[in-house]
């Protein structure tokens, strides 16, 4: 048993040794309360601080005299003690430190708390709910010791007057009437399963993308939390719940035509698994970004009509005859046997629509751009075997075919059974991708970069792009592909798409051009602020 | 769903309780769930809105917790301690002045949550068997208390002396409804059986009518705020209502995947009708064309009880 006098050092102490078991409840006071020691702690450094300052303007009595005048700074203030240091002498490093015995008063400056989960966690709770309590006022009932006054009586239990019963028109009549039947109505039923404000119940949260809407709906992620032993199902029909409350004028489908999907944090739906089992628990489950996907789009991979570009190619075409994604792998039947360089019956069609505007307009611009497509040919359809990049996982042999509408990415070897090489199959509506350039050259390989905005994918209706790291961001995020292959390949491809993205010019390939143009500036300007 | 703020004092407010240890806010026109309050250790027996809108109060077992229904606080803002058995009813004083509760530990009380203790005017009143039902006389001046032995007391607020009524022998009471115009009480029973007396004409309650309104337990009855009609909830899992004078069967309201019906209210125009059911689920239904509304789905277990504030317009 020891006694102390040192209130700074006995708050310390409460604090460092986690005393749970103090009757008194003061010991809980002290944790619970503001640590007491770092604020001493900072009161200590000021104080030092202020101290140093005056030793230095006393050079009478300054060290400096003495002929210690190196002794450095740190040291120095180490010498000083305050009155807000607790037993600076008897300090825990004491015993917490011993391979420094030399430093055996030196407190750490830092006052990096030890690491405290546990404990921790039990006391914020604890806080919480004196915090909680501390709200809540309580009247206790007590036995009425004494008859009320007569004057009471007639103050608390005088009678009133019954006003006669009137004929009301009611407001929730009205609101009613304002509010016909609403969409979320049919989601009703899993209403039940919201877990927000459950009470002793475990819950879960999702990030849930709604990648069914259109891709101005989805930007934001919807944010739900459902009680832990609901479903799959369940959890589909919450969201579509929730959704439908938030955004009453979209309408969603019947909750069995949904399915849910692993998402990056991102929102993009990782197509390479199957949709979660819908009879599931939801609890089983450690993904907490999930994408909801209408079924049936499972099946059916690609779109089959392209928009019109908007940028002077005008006329309807139709690209591809509809392509049907057999099963999970995303092969792509129709492209298999596509090396050579064909010209498509949509490339035919587009030229032609071409030249009828051609024709119409007599724009001599846009005869020139024919002639360079017609020079290049670079809008048919041409694939070439590349290596596709990873940051992580193995470089993947892929296929990428370029078009006039699309760029797609095709993986070639598919390992059924391994699933973390299993590469995904993107496909970039050309007016999505921005960029296109040679990285580096190497002795027998050269790298190239496609840079794309998923954003720019919305007329695509295509849910399946996704990409690796994000590259650059002024106002929206752009993503890149980078793949390897033969110089000459390499060169051909970047030609191709140049080719082609200029003649489209679509309003991403402005923007980024735009903004790369902003950074060069800003780059530019602020090197030669720095040389001036 | 905009021009609604979170229930409130002015608006109108659908608060529901239940076996959950929740209370529910509801946008009631929408049936969107506005908020969710904690009711912790204990179900919810009875609610009632405070007379200026602005608070609800709950009551359970040892517990009486009042909760603002403007904030979101999702903790009560007053606990009312000092009861070891269930609270079944909760009421309020006309003006807010005070507040009545009755209870298994055989008394009706009045509370009064101002903060000094020595101007608090509480009262008790000790009967022999387990508070059922508390109603206030809409004088203000009278409590009537329904015990499980069967008997009515008309408590005297004024004068703490009481009179006795036994509708029926060995029938515990359930709920006592007085008409807000203060002419007519009536009680139901364990056995489904409502009695109606006439007040106001003679000092004391003149037995007018027996209504063998259920086949099972009754559990509520409540009249509309004309004094019109009366239903009456029952384990039959139906809510019946009735034509107030004549006593005829106007309404009765089921549903499918309704089970016992616990708790009622009426809108102030009595056109519509909310229920809370142990399917978990509240319903709005048009009294007049006898169809569901509205259905409110939240609740985990069956909601016990429900209270409603209407906004006359």
């Amino acid at each position: 048993m020891a006694t102390y006098d040192n209130k700074i050092w006995l708050l310390k102490n409460i604090r460092d040794a986690f005393i749970a078991t103090d009757d008194t409840g003061l010991c809980e006071i002290v944790m619970a309360g503001e640590d007491f020691s770092k604020i001493f702690q900072n009161k200590a450094l000021e104080e030092k601080k202020c101290l140093r300052e005056r030793r230095l303007m006393q050079p009478g009595t300054s060290r400096a005299k003495e002929g210690i005048g190196d002794i450095s700074e740190e040291e120095n203030e180490r010498e000083i003690v305050t009155q807000y240091d607790p037993y600076p002498d008897l300090d825990d490093s004491e015993e917490d430190d011993p391979i420094y015995p030399g430093s055996s008063y030196v407190r750490n400056e830092d006052g990096g708390p030890r690491y405290r989960t546990n404990t921790t966690i039990w006391l914020d709770k604890k806080e919480q709910a004196l915090k909680k309590a501390a709200k809540i006022k309580i009247i206790k009932w007590e036995e009425p010791t004494t008859p009320l006054t007569t004057e009471q009586v007639t103050e608390y239990f005088s009678k009133l007057e019954i006003a006669k019963p009137e004929k009301h028109k009611s407001l929730l009549a009205e609101q009613i009437k304002n509010c016909p039947d609403l969409p979320h109505r049919q989601y009703l039923e899993y209403a039940k399963f919201d877990g927000t404000a459950q009470l002793g119940m475990p819950t879960k949260s999702f990030k849930i993308f709604m990648t069914m809407l259109p891709e101005k709906h989805q930007n934001y992620p919807l944010v739900v939390c459902v009680i832990a032993n609901a479903k799959i199902k369940d959890l589909i029909g919450f969201t579509c719940y929730k959704y439908s409350i938030e955004h009453p004028e979209i309408i969603l489908g019947s909750v069995h035509e949904y399915g849910l999907c692993i998402a990056e944090d991102d929102g993009e739906v990782d197509w390479a698994f199957p949709c979660l089992d819908a009879n599931e628990p939801c609890s089983k489950f450690g993904f907490t970004c999930l994408g909801l996907i209408e079924l049936k789009h499972r099946a059916v991979v690609c779109p089959a009509s392209i928009p019109i570009p908007e940028d002077g190619i005008s006329g309807a075409f139709h690209v591809f005859s509809k392509v049907v994604d057999s099963g999970q792998s995303n092969q792509n039947p129709s492209r298999h046997n596509t090396g050579g360089s064909q010209t498509s019956e949509a490339v035919l069609s587009a030229l032609k629509a071409i030249n009828e505007d051609k024709r119409a307009s007599g724009d001599k611009e846009l005869s020139k751009l024919q002639s360079h497509i017609l020079a290049t040919e670079a809008p048919q359809y041409k694939a070439y075997k590349v290596h596709l990049l990873r940051k992580v996982r193995t470089n993947t042999s892929v296929q990428v075919g370029i078009s006039l509408d699309r760029i797609e990415i095709e993986p070639l070897v598919t390992h059924k059974h391994a699933f973390w090489s299993r590469s995904k199959y993107f496909i970039h509506s050309i007016d999505s991708v921005a960029w296109c350039q040679i990285l580096e050259a190497k002795a027998n390989k050269t790298t190239f970069r496609i840079v794309y905005s998923p954003s720019h994918n919305a007329t695509f209706h295509d849910r399946n792009s996704t990409g690796n790291q994000t590259f650059f961001q002024p106002n929206q995020t752009y993503k890149v592909h980078d793949f390897e292959c033969e110089h000459d390949v390499a060169k051909e491809i970047v030609d191709r798409i140049n080719t082609i993205l200029d003649l489209r010019n679509s309003p991403c390939r402005r923007e980024y051009k735009a903004a790369k143009e902003r950074k060069l500036q800003t780059r530019r300007s602020f090197h030669t602020k720095h040389i001036s | 769903m905009a021009g609604d703020s979170i229930g409130g004092g002015s608006q109108v407010a659908l608060v529901t309780g239940g076996y959950d240890h929740t209370i529910k806010l509801w946008q009631a026109h929408s049936g969107v769930c506005l908020r969710t309050m904690q009711h912790p250790e204990s179900q919810v027996n009875g609610l009632e809105i405070s007379p200026n809108g602005q608070r609800v109060a709950a009551c359970g077992y040892q517990h009486i917790r009042m909760y603002d229904l403007a904030s979101a606080n999702p903790d009560p803002v007053i606990n009312f301690e000092g009861i070891t058995k269930n609270v079944s009813r909760v009421g309020f004083q006309k003006n807010g002045t005070w507040m009545y509760t009755g209870g298994e530990d055989c008394t009706a009380r009045i509370w009064d949550p101002r903060a000094q203790p020595q101007t608090r005017c509480q009262k008790i009143f000790q009967v022999q068997a387990p508070v059922n039902a508390v109603m206030l006389h809409p004088d203000q001046t009278q409590i009537m208390v329904g015990d499980q032995s069967g008997i009515i007391h008309l408590w005297d607020l004024r004068t703490d002396q009481n009179e006795q009524l036994i509708p029926e022998a060995e029938a515990s009471i359930q709920d006592i409804a007085i008409d807000p115009s203060g002419k007519v009480m009536a009680a139901v029973n364990n056995k489904g059986n409502c009695y109606v007396w006439a007040l106001g004409d003679s000092p004391h309650p003149v037995p007018r009518h027996h209504i063998p309104a259920h086949t099972k337990y009754a559990l509520r009855c409540k009249f509309s705020l004309d004094s019109t009609l009366l239903v009456t909830t029952s384990g039959d899992c139906s809510a019946k209502v009735w034509r107030a004078g004549e006593w005829s069967l106007v309404r009765e309201l089921r549903h499918d995947s309704q089970r016992w019906v616990w708790d009622a209210a009426f809108t102030v125009d009595s056109r519509y009708l909310f229920t809370g059911s142990s399917d978990s689920y509240a319903r709005l239904w048009d009294v007049e064309k006898g169809t569901l509304e509205r259905e409110y789905c939240g609740h985990q277990k069956a909601i016990t009880a429900l209270a409603f504030k209407d906004q006359a317009v």
